[in-house]
């Protein structure tokens, strides 16, 4: 058990010019939190990941576990253990052998190391297995295995780098559960990189958000849905994404295809501030509704283009004209009663407080 | 039988050429030679057409066979003759696989020029080996050969007489048939190394294994399948190696091989015994068919699949 604390830690690539692939990183983690660290490819989040274990190094700033600076010591002497996403099992060992070879090194007995494997096999449900060898077991045992060999150390902290991107969606959905679940029970500090936004959401008790080796935002998962830091966030967190367009700004609101969108005032208020004529506005699918076309309320016209039917609602994204360009919409319908393909529908803001605004060009986030 | 035929002629006529031309080079000479092993075929009794002779060798049953295994000098000293293939074999592959293993592992890291040391590394592999080889006989001249002038050089009053009639001749050949196996182990070798994933490494690292643990847990278990295949390979090219031995040091009592003493039987000497040449064929065929089926029993018992 240990806190983490990444001090304004850098991993610098050589090459022309190098390569900042996590920059200036300051995160603290708190002991027996289990932390995200999510973002799209090339964003760094990995080689955070990697500089925690000592597989990468730190070329600027420090890492500290347990309040120690670890900066320049070797993984071997950080206690953590790591599940890789190819698992990076030892195809000549047995499960058992596997699981118990970190012990092993460390010189634990025989009989210690068989009741601890024992252990760790029945938590995970493998104690069928820990006579064969990784070859013959399948995707989802493996990654099992992966997760004992990291358990029977009883490590500091836990590293998983996208421990599920090889298992299919159903079972990475019942994985995904179980990980959560098992870390709640050991109460050992986790960070655990992903790619996928809906498992940041489902498993991390705080998620980092990354892009280009910085850090966004790191918050609970309901704050980055609720109040994204940039549109970055915005657009990132959430399926389908948060619908995110630049328009004019008037004295009353945001003028879109006509229409103006009362804006809060306090927006208002910043946008004038900082003398802005546009602002990117951001408007998650599940806040927009299609109203009747008889409806007096004001609302934005839509050719639908495509409808998913996810069962419960369905998706339609369509097409909707803003001063001279075509802008893409995507609203949440109720999933009985979707319109057609082609249809013109009526689309109006259900719920004016879940309006976001950012600034257009740094994309920070203008009100609270 | 008819309707087997039907169908399957095409296939039957594609393969002929094949079964022919192995039967032809292979299967007959090999029966032909076994045939010989119940003779007493001798230059002096086979049939020879330019002399108008008619073949007058007459079955002796086993006696080659009992001869030679008798261990009798004047049939070569078959027992000796073994221990001596077989240390010319076991040190020469396992010097192949050490320098080799240890200059893949030094290939495998990044290095600058790692391509131009490769290419120099394999260069041995390049030249013809009867070039290297009288190159060595030159190097290895007693007097004035470069080794003996560079041990002279450091001080060594008496260095060995290389190539004479003594166990320096076996060190010698052993030392030319180094040089000329390590590119292959070597490249083999770094094939396999390169064919571990380099995340074991890391999970390895990240488990607490020292870098001779690495060592032993990842590459050696890694390189496995590789080495056991270079390794038989290696043992059944050297256990036949003639060229080397007999380029460099004739016909010498102190580096005689099986091979070689075949060669010698078949070729020199007032009568060329092709009956005793044979049988030793035929025990060397022997030999690395039982070697070969203990090694493979072996392997599957550490349950390697081959």
């Amino acid at each position: 058990m240990a806190e983490v604390a990444y001090v304004k830690a850098s991993r610098i690539f050589s090459g022309n010019p190098p390569v900042r692939a996590v920059d200036e990183l300051s995160l603290d983690v708190a002991d027996g939190e289990f932390l995200v660290l999510v973002g799209p490819s090339g964003s760094g989040k990995s080689t955070a990941l990697r500089m925690l274990a000592g597989l990468e190094d730190i070329d600027e700033g420090a890492i500290e576990i347990g309040g120690k600076d670890v900066t320049n010591v070797p993984p071997k002497g950080r206690d953590i253990a790591m599940v890789f996403q190819s698992y990076a099992l030892y195809p000549h060992m047995t499960v058992a052998e596997n699981m118990g070879f970190a012990l092993k090194l460390r010189g634990v007995n025989k009989a210690e190391i068989k009741e601890k494997v024992g252990e760790a096999a029945k938590l995970l449900d493998l104690t069928k297995y820990l006579d064969r060898k990784p070859k013959a077991l399948s995707g989802g045992q493996r990654q099992r295995v992966a997760m004992g060999r990291a358990i029977v150390r009883e490590p500091a902290v836990f590293l998983m780098d996208e421990p599920l991107s090889n298992l299919d969606a159903k079972l990475r959905v019942e994985t995904r559960a179980n990980i959560a679940a098992l870390q709640q029970r050991l109460g050992t500090t986790t960070i655990y990189v992903t790619h996928d936004q809906v498992e940041a959401m489902t498993m991390g008790h705080r998620v980092a958000v990354l892009k280009d080796g910085l850090l966004q935002q790191c918050d609970t998962p309901r704050a980055l849905y609720d109040k994204p830091a940039n549109a970055f966030v915005a657009g990132f967190i959430g399926s389908p994404a948060m619908n995110l367009k630049t328009v004019p700004l008037t004295a009353e609101g945001a003028k879109l295809d006509g229409i103006v969108v009362p804006l809060p005032r306090t927006a208002l208020d910043v946008a004038s501030g900082a003398n802005l004529s546009e602002v990117t506005f951001g408007i998650r699918p599940e806040a927009l509704g299609i109203i009747p076309s008889s409806s007096t309320e004001d609302g934005l016209a839509m050719t639908v283009e495509l409808v998913e039917e996810l069962g419960a609602d369905a998706l339609v994204h369509g097409a909707v004209r803003i001063g001279d360009s075509s802008e893409r919409f995507v609203v949440r319908v109720d999933g009985r009663t979707p319109p057609t393909l082609g249809q013109e529908v009526k689309v109006a803001v259900r719920d004016a407080s879940e309006i976001h605004l950012f600034h257009p060009e740094s994309g920070d986030r203008l009100t609270d | 039988m008819r309707r087997f035929l039907e169908r399957h002629w095409y296939a039957y006529a594609m393969v002929l050429p094949v079964v022919v031309v192995i039967a032809v080079l292979v299967l007959y000479p090999l029966a032909q030679g076994v045939f010989f092993t119940f003779t007493n075929i001798n230059e002096g009794n086979i049939a020879n057409p330019v002399l108008d002779r008619a073949a007058t060798f007459v079955g002796v049953g086993l006696r080659n066979y009992l001869n030679v295994l008798s261990g009798d000098p004047s049939f070569g000293s078959f027992w000796s003759t073994l221990v001596r293939t077989l240390v010319w074999t076991f040190s020469c592959v396992f010097f192949h696989y050490t320098i080799g293993l240890g200059l893949a592992l030094l290939l495998n890291r990044e290095v600058k020029g790692r391509a131009v040391y490769r290419v120099l590394l394999i260069l041995p592999w390049a030249v013809p080996a009867f070039i290297s080889a009288f190159t060595w006989k030159y190097m290895f001249n007693a007097q004035y050969g470069i080794i003996n002038q560079a041990l002279r050089a450091i001080g060594v009053d008496n260095p060995p007489v290389w190539l004479g009639q003594n166990d320096w001749a076996l060190v010698a050949v052993v030392i030319v048939n180094v040089w000329l196996g390590v590119p292959f182990m070597m490249v083999a070798l770094l094939g396999g190394l390169q064919a571990i994933p380099g995340d074991l490494y890391e999970a390895a690292e990240v488990d607490g294994a020292t870098p001779w643990q690495r060592f032993r847990h990842i590459t050696l278990p890694g390189l496995r399948s590789v080495s056991s295949t270079v390794v038989l390979l290696g043992i059944i090219w050297t256990f036949n190696m003639f060229a080397i031995i007999y380029l460099i040091t004739g016909p010498n009592p102190n580096t005689r091989i099986l091979v070689t003493y075949a060669f010698e039987r078949f070729f020199s000497g007032a009568s060329r015994d092709y009956a005793i040449a044979s049988t030793y064929g035929v025990l060397i065929l022997s030999v690395l068919l039982v070697f070969a089926a203990v090694y493979r029993r072996a392997l599957r018992k550490q349950g390697e699949v081959w």
